[in-house]
């Protein structure tokens, strides 16, 4: 969100920009894109669930050993204020052997598709659940990456001073997910925040590889849970020893991990895979009274395998998923074993203006899904018009409706009209 | 006279028979795929994609190649049409038959150089009317090659040869080549579908001499059977300029030009 300074600011930034521009046309890049999104809940009032119009620009600049790039953006909703920001701003330093890139910026890790294993460095903004474009998912973190060469191999080292959570969508958002209990919640947030301190910076270093034979990546990391854990306390009153109400405080803790991914052509066909495994992860359990006031410390393993491959014209990927809690206790509120498969088909028509795309998140423990077919038309060179749905498919169990059951009545159709420069 | 015209022709013709008979279509093909380009090429291509209505689409793609003796790899970067820019494609051929190329892209909204299967070879390259395959280096020993016949064109002689595929599961169900005799550069290129189909013609329109190293600046593929082509051209050609080797890795599709 923006106040009137800051969209003063930003015009006047523009203004300058596109002076620079003129007079250093050859050496400063404006590209980006304009987009109009429009999308209707399939319910019987046919709500609009969402009405966007986006700018986002990205002026880079590079002079042999310096390259800069900034990403501003601009999201327009009807009926609000402007919601503007930077997704990336950051310099690029190049050695011969040797890359530094400091400032905000995306980092991207593993080789999984629309599933976050070893992909844990840039947060996810989830204020639209999983549904925004992969660039929007992510959130841009200040950081200091360096990466030393050596042949086809690569050491990345990352050091985040600063701690940045998942954006979570507010209250009113129909992708908002309250816990549900038996008694009434109060919130405590005094414990959310991490303070900005040297001792609470995150660090990840990362050794890849490409060769003929396979391409791969070892990482480790020491960082703060994107999602925090929410610490339940029950409320007391005199004189009655049954709780009247439950206080909730959402706390970040610490998490390791360790993991690594790979990728290498089998048969014809793309073979993946990625692991990571987490230590310290804090999950919420019940205690002997049934009340979901315990916090256990365990261990956990996340893993994927996928293949992607053609038959005929048609691209097909397919994923299998596992999150596996070691050393499970039953109070614990989460299922022991997570499993999901997710589905890609898309095909091409027409000299690729014309695309057709199904994707899908099958939750295996609820039997919930998330469907999403889109088709794309070019109608010129940079300006595409894509019409979709989301479909999200409730699991047979009433009582757990599943990640993606959860928003059975969210079903919509959308248009996006975006226009690229 | 007459004696002496009918001795010439003779000759002519028997010469004529001994050319064709004195070369295989293999080797025909060998010596296409033997001609010297260069130990590295760097240029500008246009492709410029024309479909059944006449409607144009351009891509414009720096690119750069370089043979390190068992491999040759080459690297591109989409500068436009703006959708795709700062995409890359990179890909790494081998003189082992028996080894399949390994391929890369790296995607800017996704922030990841991904590897892509060789099998996508037959796809068609940024929706234009050449595949993969069309754009890389077939080894000759991949299929049955039988000349044809012989033709005179601008008085040079032109061998025609037709390529039959040993994987009956090729996207092509054979290929007719014609190439010159003296420079053994071809210069058209028929393709046949599974039904045995025209599907696609190739011409070379233009070509650049460097040095002795002859450069095909400009080619169309026609798809006969959509009644669309592309046109592809390469500009800026420059050769043997010592392309570093770092040039074609992970580091550099990411970072671009």
């Amino acid at each position: 969100m923006m106040n009137r300074t800051t969209l003063l600011a930003l015009g006047a930034a523009l203004i300058l920009l596109s002076s620079v521009s003129v007079s250093h046309a050859q050496s400063i890049d404006l590209n980006g894109y304009v987009r109009s999104y429009t999308g209707v809940l399939t319910n019987e009032q046919n709500d609009y669930s969402i009405i966007q119009n986006t700018l986002d620009l990205r002026m880079s600049r590079s002079s042999g050993k310096i390259a800069l790039l900034a990403n501003p953006y601009i999201y327009q909703y009807p009926n609000r204020d402007l919601d503007i920001g930077l997704r990336e701003a950051y310099m690029d330093i190049y050695f011969a052997n040797m890359d530094l890139r400091i400032g905000k910026q995306q980092i991207i890790w593993g080789k999984a598709d629309g599933v976050f294993i070893t992909d844990i460095i840039s947060p996810k903004d989830l204020s639209e659940f999983l549904l925004r474009d992969f660039e929007e998912i992510r959130v841009g973190v200040t950081a200091l990456k360096a990466d030393y060469y050596l042949a086809d191999n690569t050491l990345e080292f990352v050091w985040i001073p600063t701690f940045t959570p998942t954006l979570m969508p507010d209250n009113t958002s129909i992708w908002s997910r309250v816990p549900e209990f038996s008694l009434p919640v109060v919130y405590d947030y005094s414990l959310s925040e991490i303070p900005g301190r040297l001792e609470n910076s995150e660090v990840f270093l990362k050794f890849s590889g490409m060769s003929s034979l396979l391409d791969y990546e070892l990482m480790a990391g020491s960082m703060w849970d994107d999602d925090p854990t929410i610490h339940v306390d029950p409320i007391m009153e005199v004189g009655n020893p049954q709780p009247v109400g439950l206080t909730l405080t959402p706390q970040h803790h610490r998490l390791s991990l360790v993991g690594g991914s790979f990728s290498t052509e089998l048969a014809g066909a793309v073979v993946r895979g990625e692991a990571a495994y987490y230590m310290g992860k804090q999950f919420g359990a019940n205690n002997v009274r049934g009340l979901p006031t315990d916090v256990l410390e365990k261990d956990y393993l996340h893993y994927l395998v996928g293949t992607d491959f053609s038959v005929g014209s048609t691209n097909f990927s397919a994923q299998f998923i596992q999150m596996l809690v070691l050393d499970y206790e039953e109070s614990i509120l989460q299922d022991e074993q997570d499993n999901m498969i997710t589905f890609l088909a898309y095909q091409t028509f027409l000299q690729e203006t014309l695309m057709a795309n199904l994707f899908a998140y099958v939750g295996l423990n609820n039997k919930d899904a998330l469907i999403r077919p889109t088709v794309t038309y070019d109608f010129a060179d940079g300006f595409e018009v894509l019409a979709g749905a989301n479909v999200f498919i409730a699991g047979d169990d009433e009582v757990e409706s599943g990640y993606f059951g959860y928003y059975d009545d969210n079903d919509m159709v959308y248009l996006k009209v975006k226009y690229s420069f | 006279m007459k004696r002496i015209v009918m001795a010439v022709m003779l000759i002519a013709l028997f010469s004529g028979q001994l050319m064709a008979t004195d070369i295989t279509g293999l080797q025909v093909i060998q010596n296409v795929d033997n001609r010297p380009t260069g130990d590295d090429m760097q240029g500008d291509l246009k492709m410029t994609l024309v479909n059944s209505r006449g409607e144009t689409r351009v891509r414009d793609i720096k690119q750069f190649t370089r043979d390190f003796g068992d491999v040759e790899k080459k690297i591109m970067f989409f500068m436009s049409p703006a959708d795709v820019r700062n995409t890359s494609f990179m890909s790494w051929s081998y003189d082992d038959e028996s080894k399949s190329d390994d391929q890369w892209i790296y995607l800017p909204a996704l922030k990841r150089v991904k590897r892509i299967s060789s099998d996508s070879n037959s796809d068609y390259f940024m929706g234009s009317d050449f595949t993969y395959d069309d754009l890389g280096d077939r080894h000759p020993s991949e299929d049955r090659h039988e000349i044809l016949r012989t033709e005179e064109v601008d008085g040079r002689t032109v061998y025609v040869v037709e390529s039959v595929p040993k994987d009956e599961d090729y996207m092509y169900s054979r290929t007719v080549t014609w190439v010159f005799a003296d420079t053994w550069v071809g210069y058209k290129k028929e393709y046949y579908d599974e039904d045995d189909d025209l599907l696609k013609i190739l011409t070379v329109e233009e070509q650049e001499d460097h040095d002795g190293i002859i450069v095909l600046t400009r080619t169309k593929m026609t798809h006969v059977q959509k009644n669309q082509h592309t046109v592809m051209s390469f500009s800026n050609v420059t050769l043997n300029q010592g392309i570093d080797e770092g040039k074609f890795t992970e580091r550099i599709m990411r970072r671009g030009l």
